[in-house]
C-alpha cells in the first residue's frame, strides 16, 4: 500500500541544517498495523506527516497504492487525504467550537456526503465508539479518553484505507490508553491499515511490526508474533 | 457546508466576545461616521440641485468693480424682451428678516422673498394649495411654506387669510412644501413682487441689495452663445459706456454655493475642497476600522492555526477555508453595518444641533444610499477579510500542530505597518483638528480692529423715533455706552464707487460705506491713525466730511496717514474731504482681504443701535431695552443680536467643518485605540510564558511594562514622520482659503505626537500592568 524509497527531509535555519529523514525506505502492506518508535527527534512525526501528505519530502519517492504522490500539489493531496487517510493525534485536535457530532461529521462534509447520509454514518460510528450519549457535548466537556474516542470516530467515519496515529495514547491514562489501542486493533482487524508513532513499548505490542528509527534512518525492524 | 461555516462563525463570535466587541464596535462607528459624512457631503454638494432644470438654470450676476450677486431690477425685463427663447426667468428681492402680523400676533420672520409666478417654476417648489401660475400675479399676494402656514394658522385653512407685512395687508394665495435646506435662496414666505415694485426700473446701476435674477435656458441651448451676446445686450439697452465698464455673467446655479468670488450672497459660499477633505476623513475612518479587523484577525490567526490544520487534515482545501473565514467576516461586517446605519440615524438626528445641517434619516433608505451601504459592506468585507483569510488558510497542517505559525514574520511586519498607518491617520486628524481649532479661534478672537464684547445690535424701524430711543439708552444703568449707525463694524451691506482724480485715480474703485454717528469709533474702540473722528453734523451743514480706513488710503497710493488728511475724494459721485484715517478693521469675514471703507455721518441712514452692556446683569438690561423698544415701536418685534455671535455666524461653514473634524477625529482615534487595545491584549496573552520567565529571572514591573510599550513608542515615532509632513501639507492648503490665517507652528506637531503617546500609553497601560503583575508561577504552569 505504501512504499517509500530513500525519502529525505531537511529542516533548515539560517545557520543549521538538520536531517530529519535520511534516505529512509519503508514498505507497508495493506491491512498491516505498523508501529514506529524511536527517541525524540529521530524523525517519527516527520515521517508520519509525509505519509499523511501533510508535509513535502525533500527527496526520494512515495508511492501510495502504486501512485507517486511526493510531488502532488495541495489540492491533489487534500483530495487523496480526505478519501483515504484518517488521523489520530496525541492531543486529539478536536475543534473546540464544534460538538462531538459536528466534529465527526466534518470529514463527511468535506467529501460531499449528503446531509441525510451523514447523520446515519456519524451516529453509527459514535455508537460503535460508545460515545453516542455525548453527541451534543463540546470537546472541553469530555474526558481525555472520550476526546480520543471522538478523534478515532472522526478518523474512521470516512472509512479510510489508512489510519495514521501519532502517539494516540500519549495524553491518556493506562485504562483509556488501552481502550484506544483496542479500538485501533479492531479497526485493523476489519481491514484498515494502521501506522502508529509511539514511545510506548506496551502500545507497540498491539502492532504487527515495529520499525525503530534513529537520526532519520531505520535501525531495526521487529516482527511481532 | 455554508451552514457549517455560519455555525462555526457564530460560535466563534460568541466565544470571543471581547474580540467580537472590539471589531463590531469599531466598525459600527466607522460605518456610521462614513455614512454620516457621505450624507453631509451629498447634501452640501447637491446645493441648488432640487429642480429638474438645475443644470440649465443660471444666476445673472454683475461683474464691474467686483463680482456682485445683486443686479438692477432693470436687467430682467430687458432680458425677457431681448431673449424670448429663455424657458423661464425670474427676479427676486430678498429680505433677511421682517415682522409679520397675523391677527393680533406678531412674528419676526427670516428669509422673506418678493417674487413673481416664474420663481416657483424656476425652482420647482411643490404646491400644496393655490395655483402656481397665478398665485403671485396680483399685488398683496403671499405664498407660505407649509411650516409657516402651520405656525400662523395651525389646522385652519390658510388660503385667503390676511397677513400684514409692514403697512401692507397681504392675502394668502398659495402654500408650498418647505424648500430643501440646501438652497442658496432660502425662503419662508413669498410676497408678490408687484406689491412693492409697481413700475419697472430702467437704471442699470440702481442696484438694490437683495435683488437676484435667474434664467432657465432651453435644452440644447448654448450658454456660451448667450454669454457672448451680453455686451451687445448691455450696449443696446444702456449704452456703450456701461457696456465698457460692466459685464453680466451667467453663473450656473449649481456653482452659486461654491463660488467664493461673489459678494452679497444670501448663504455664504463654501469651498468644495472642504467636502472632499471630509470624504478623505470618512475613508480614513473606515480604513482605520478595517485595519483593526486585519490586525486582530491576523493576530488571532495563531490561535486558530490548529483548527486550520485539523480542517486541512480532514480534507478541506484552501478555497473552502477562505470561504469559511470570509463567511465569518461577512457576519461581523453585516452586523456592524446594520448597527452602523442605526448609529448614523442617531448622528443625523444630532447633526442639526452639532453642525447646523438638516438631513432626514429617511435618506438612508434611498436607493442611492442603499447602494453606498452595499458598496461599503462589500469593500470592507474584501479589504478587511481577504488578507486574513489568505493568511489563515495558508497555514500548513504540520506547522500548525507544531505551533510553528507564531513565528510568521511577514504577518508581524504587516501588523506593525498597519499600526503605523493607524497612528499616522490619528496624528493627521489631531493636527487637522488643532489647526482648524486655532483658525476658528483666530476668526473670532484675534484683533478685529474694534471691540465686539458685550455689544448688542438692535434695529430701529422708525427713524423719527431714533433720538427718543437714544435718550432712553443714555439713562439706563446697565448700558455702558451706545451709538447709532447703518450697522456695526461687522455688518457690511453698502457699497459705493470712489475715485480720487486729485491723487491721480480718476477711475472708480469700490468702497464699503458706513454711516456712523460721533460716538461710533469710541464705542467700538477703533484706533484713529490721524486726523479727527466723525462729528455730529447739523441738517443744514452741506459739507461732506469722511473718515477712511488705511486700505482706502493705500489704494490711493498714500502711506502716511497724516498726509492723507484734507485730501479730496469722490464717493458715490460726491466730493468729500478726508478728516481722519482709522486703523483697518475687519468688516467682512477673514476669508477676504480688508477692503476700502468710508465712514460718514448721515442721520437718515441710522437704522441700527449698537449698545455696549455693563457686564453685570446683562439679561435684565436687555429686557429693559426690549421694553423701551417695544413701547417705541409697538408694530414691530424686538430682536437683538450680540455682535460676537454675528461674527461667529460668518464662519458657520468653518464651524460646521470644525465640528465635523472634531467629532470624526475623536471617532477615528477611538477606533484606533480599540484596535491597539486588542493587539496589546493579544500580545500580553501570547507572551505570558516569556513574562513569567523574565520575572523569575529578576525583571522589574517597570521593565515588563516597558517591554510592551517600547514597541508602540517606536511605531508612533515612525507614524509621526509620515503624519507630520502630510498633515502640514493638507492643512497648509486648507488655510490658503482664507486671506487671514494662522501660521502652522511646531507646537501643533508636538501636541499631536504627545497626544498620540498619551493615548497609546493609556490604551496599553491596563494590559501591560496586568501582565507585569501576573504571578509567574501561574503563567508558567498554564503554559
Amino acid at each position: 500500500m505504501i512504499k517509500i524509497t530513500e525519502l529525505q527531509k531537511y529542516y533548515r535555519t539560517e545557520e543549521v541544517e538538520t536531517i530529519a529523514l535520511n534516505k529512509l525506505s519503508i514498505d507497508v502492506k495493506e491491512g498491516e498495523f505498523v508501529a514506529i518508535m524511536g527517541p525524540s527527534g529521530c524523525g517519527k512525526s516527520t515521517l508520519l506527516n509525509i505519509l499523511g501528505l501533510l508535509d513535502d519530502p525533500d527527496g526520494g519517492s512515495y508511492l501510495f497504492n502504486g501512485i507517486e504522490v511526493a510531488d502532488f500539489n495541495e489540492r491533489k493531496r487534500a483530495d487523496l487525504r480526505k478519501h483515504n487517510i484518517g488521523f489520530v493525534f496525541q492531543s486529539f485536535n478536536l475543534i473546540d467550537e464544534l460538538t462531538v457530532f459536528e466534529n465527526v461529521e466534518l470529514p463527511l462534509i468535506y467529501t460531499g456526503v449528503p446531509a441525510s447520509e451523514r447523520v446515519a454514518r456519524v451516529e453509527k460510528v459514535l455508537d460503535k465508539m460508545q460515545i453516542m450519549h455525548r453527541r451534543n457535548h463540546y470537546p472541553q466537556q469530555l474526558s481525555g479518553g472520550q476526546q480520543q474516542r471522538v478523534a478515532v470516530a472522526r478518523a474512521v467515519v470516512n472509512n479510510p484505507k489508512l489510519i495514521l496515529a501519532d502517539e494516540p495514547t500519549g495524553n491518556l491514562d493506562s485504562s483509556n490508553g488501552n481502550e484506544v489501542m483496542e479500538l485501533l486493533t479492531d479497526l485493523n482487524e476489519q481491514g484498515t491499515t494502521i501506522i502508529m508513532v509511539t514511545h510506548s513499548e506496551h502500545d507497540a505490542r498491539y502492532s504487527h511490526r515495529i520499525i525503530r528509527l534513529l537520526d532519520g534512518q531505520t535501525v531495526m525492524e521487529n516482527i511481532m508474533i | 457546508m455554508i451552514k457549517n461555516y455560519f455555525k462555526i462563525a457564530l460560535r466563534n463570535i460568541s466565544r470571543n466576545l471581547s474580540y467580537t466587541f472590539l471589531n463590531i464596535f469599531g466598525l459600527t462607528l466607522g460605518v456610521a461616521s462614513c455614512l454620516t459624512i457621505f450624507l453631509i457631503v451629498r447634501n452640501e454638494l447637491n446645493y441648488d440641485n432640487s429642480s429638474s432644470k438645475a443644470n440649465r438654470t443660471y444666476r445673472v450676476t454683475l461683474n464691474a468693480l467686483d463680482f456682485n450677486s445683486n443686479i438692477s431690477l432693470a436687467v430682467l425685463p430687458a432680458l425677457r424682451n431681448d431673449f424670448p427663447e429663455l424657458e423661464h426667468s425670474t427676479q427676486v428681492f430678498y429680505q433677511p428678516d421682517a415682522t409679520m402680523q397675523v391677527g393680533q400676533n406678531r412674528f419676526r420672520e427670516i428669509n422673506l422673498v418678493l417674487g413673481d409666478n416664474q420663481l416657483t417654476q424656476v425652482f420647482e417648489y411643490k404646491w400644496l394649495a393655490g395655483d402656481e401660475k397665478t398665485a403671485l400675479s396680483q399685488p398683496n399676494s403671499v405664498v407660505l411654506t407649509s411650516t409657516i402656514a402651520k405656525k400662523y394658522f395651525g389646522n385652519t385653512d390658510p388660503m385667503g387669510q390676511v397677513i400684514k407685512f409692514g403697512d401692507q395687508a397681504t392675502k394668502v394665495t398659495g402654500v408650498i412644501q418647505d424648500p430643501p435646506t440646501n438652497t442658496s435662496l432660502p425662503l419662508n414666505l413669498i410676497i408678490s413682487m408687484n406689491t412693492f415694485f409697481k413700475q419697472p426700473s430702467t437704471e442699470f446701476w440702481n442696484i438694490s441689495g437683495g435683488s437676484y435674477a435667474y434664467v432657465v435656458i432651453p435644452e440644447h441651448y448654448s450658454i456660451k452663445q448667450l454669454q457672448s451676446r451680453m455686451p451687445a445686450f448691455i450696449k443696446k439697452n444702456w449704452g456703450a459706456d456701461i457696456a465698457k465698464d460692466a459685464r453680466l455673467l451667467m453663473q450656473p446655479l449649481r456653482d452659486v454655493h461654491f463660488d467664493q468670488r461673489y459678494i452679497n450672497n444670501i448663504v455664504t459660499p463654501t469651498s468644495k475642497d472642504t467636502y472632499y477633505a471630509l470624504i478623505g476623513v470618512a475613508l480614513l475612518i473606515i480604513i482605520t476600522a478595517c485595519i483593526n479587523f486585519i490586525n486582530l484577525a491576523t493576530a488571532r490567526a495563531i490561535k486558530r492555526a490548529k483548527e486550520v490544520g485539523v480542517r486541512k487534515v480532514l480534507g478541506a482545501n484552501r478555497g473552502q477555508l477562505i470561504g469559511q473565514f470570509m463567511g465569518e467576516i461577512t457576519i461581523l461586517v453585516l452586523t456592524s453595518v446594520i448597527l452602523g446605519v442605526a448609529v448614523c440615524a442617531l448622528f443625523l438626528a444630532k447633526a442639526g444641533t452639532w453642525m447646523n445641517i438638516t438631513i432626514s434619516a429617511g435618506q438612508l433608505l434611498q436607493p442611492e444610499v442603499l447602494g453606498w451601504i452595499a458598496a461599503i459592506t462589500v469593500s470592507v468585507i474584501l479589504f478587511a477579510g481577504l488578507y486574513p483569510a489568505f493568511v489563515q488558510s495558508g497555514f500548513q497542517p504540520a506547522d500548525s500542530f507544531k505551533n510553528k505559525v507564531s513565528a510568521s514574520k511577514g504577518g508581524l511586519s504587516l501588523r506593525k505597518a498597519l499600526v503605523v498607518a493607524q497612528f499616522s491617520i490619528s496624528q493627521i486628524m489631531i493636527v487637522g483638528t488643532l489647526i482648524v481649532a486655532h483658525q476658528m479661534d483666530f476668526f473670532e478672537n484675534q484683533d478685529l480692529g474694534f471691540n465686539k464684547d458685550a455689544v448688542i445690535s438692535v434695529r430701529m424701524p422708525v427713524k423719527e423715533k431714533r433720538e427718543v430711543f437714544e435718550q432712553h439708552l443714555a439713562t439706563m444703568p446697565g448700558v455702558k455706552s451706545y451709538c447709532v449707525s447703518s450697522g456695526s463694524p461687522s455688518y457690511n451691506n453698502s457699497w459705493a464707487p470712489f475715485s480720487a482724480p486729485a491723487l491721480g485715480f480718476p477711475k472708480d474703485n469700490v468702497t464699503e460705506l458706513k454711516f456712523i454717528d460721533e460716538k461710533y469709533t469710541d464705542m467700538f474702540g477703533m484706533t484713529m491713525l490721524a486726523g479727527q473722528k466723525i462729528t455730529r453734523k447739523a441738517p443744514t451743514d452741506s459739507t461732506n466730511k469722511v473718515v477712511v480706513n488705511e486700505t482706502l488710503m493705500h489704494d490711493l497710493g498714500v502711506q502716511d496717514p497724516q498726509k492723507f488728511i484734507g485730501q479730496l475724494i469722490n464717493v458715490s459721485g460726491q466730493q468729500a474731504t478726508v478728516i481722519g484715517v482709522v486703523k483697518d478693521f475687519q468688516s467682512e469675514s477673514k476669508h477676504k482681504k480688508i477692503r476700502a471703507c468710508v465712514l460718514q455721518y448721515n442721520v437718515d441712514r441710522f437704522r441700527s443701535a449698537s449698545i455696549q452692556l455693563q457686564p453685570e446683569n446683562m439679561p435684565a438690561t436687555i429686557a429693559a431695552i426690549g421694553k423701551q423698544w417695544s413701547q417705541l415701536f409697538p408694530d414691530d418685534v424686538f430682536k437683538y443680536e450680540f455682535i460676537d455671535e454675528h461674527i461667529a455666524a460668518m464662519y458657520k461653514q468653518e464651524q460646521k467643518v470644525f465640528t465635523a473634524f472634531q467629532l470624526f477625529s475623536y471617532i477615528a482615534i477611538l477606533i484606533g485605540c480599540l484596535g491597539l487595545y486588542g493587539l496589546i491584549s493579544f500580545a500580553a496573552s501570547q507572551r505570558t510564558k516569556e513574562v513569567g520567565i523574565r520575572k523569575i529571572l529578576g525583571a522589574s514591573v517597570q521593565s515588563i511594562i516597558g517591554l510592551f510599550t517600547r514597541e508602540f513608542v517606536l511605531l508612533i515615532a515612525v507614524a509621526f514622520l509620515i503624519a507630520a509632513p502630510l498633515g502640514y501639507y493638507m492643512m497648509h492648503k486648507w488655510l490658503q482659503n482664507f486671506a487671514y490665517h494662522i501660521t502652522i507652528g511646531p507646537a501643533i506637531f508636538f501636541i499631536a505626537i504627545a497626544s498620540s503617546l498619551v493615548i497609546a500609553a493609556l490604551t496599553t497601560a491596563h494590559q501591560a500592568v496586568k501582565a507585569a503583575l501576573a504571578n509567574p508561577v501561574k503563567s508558567l504552569r498554564s503554559e
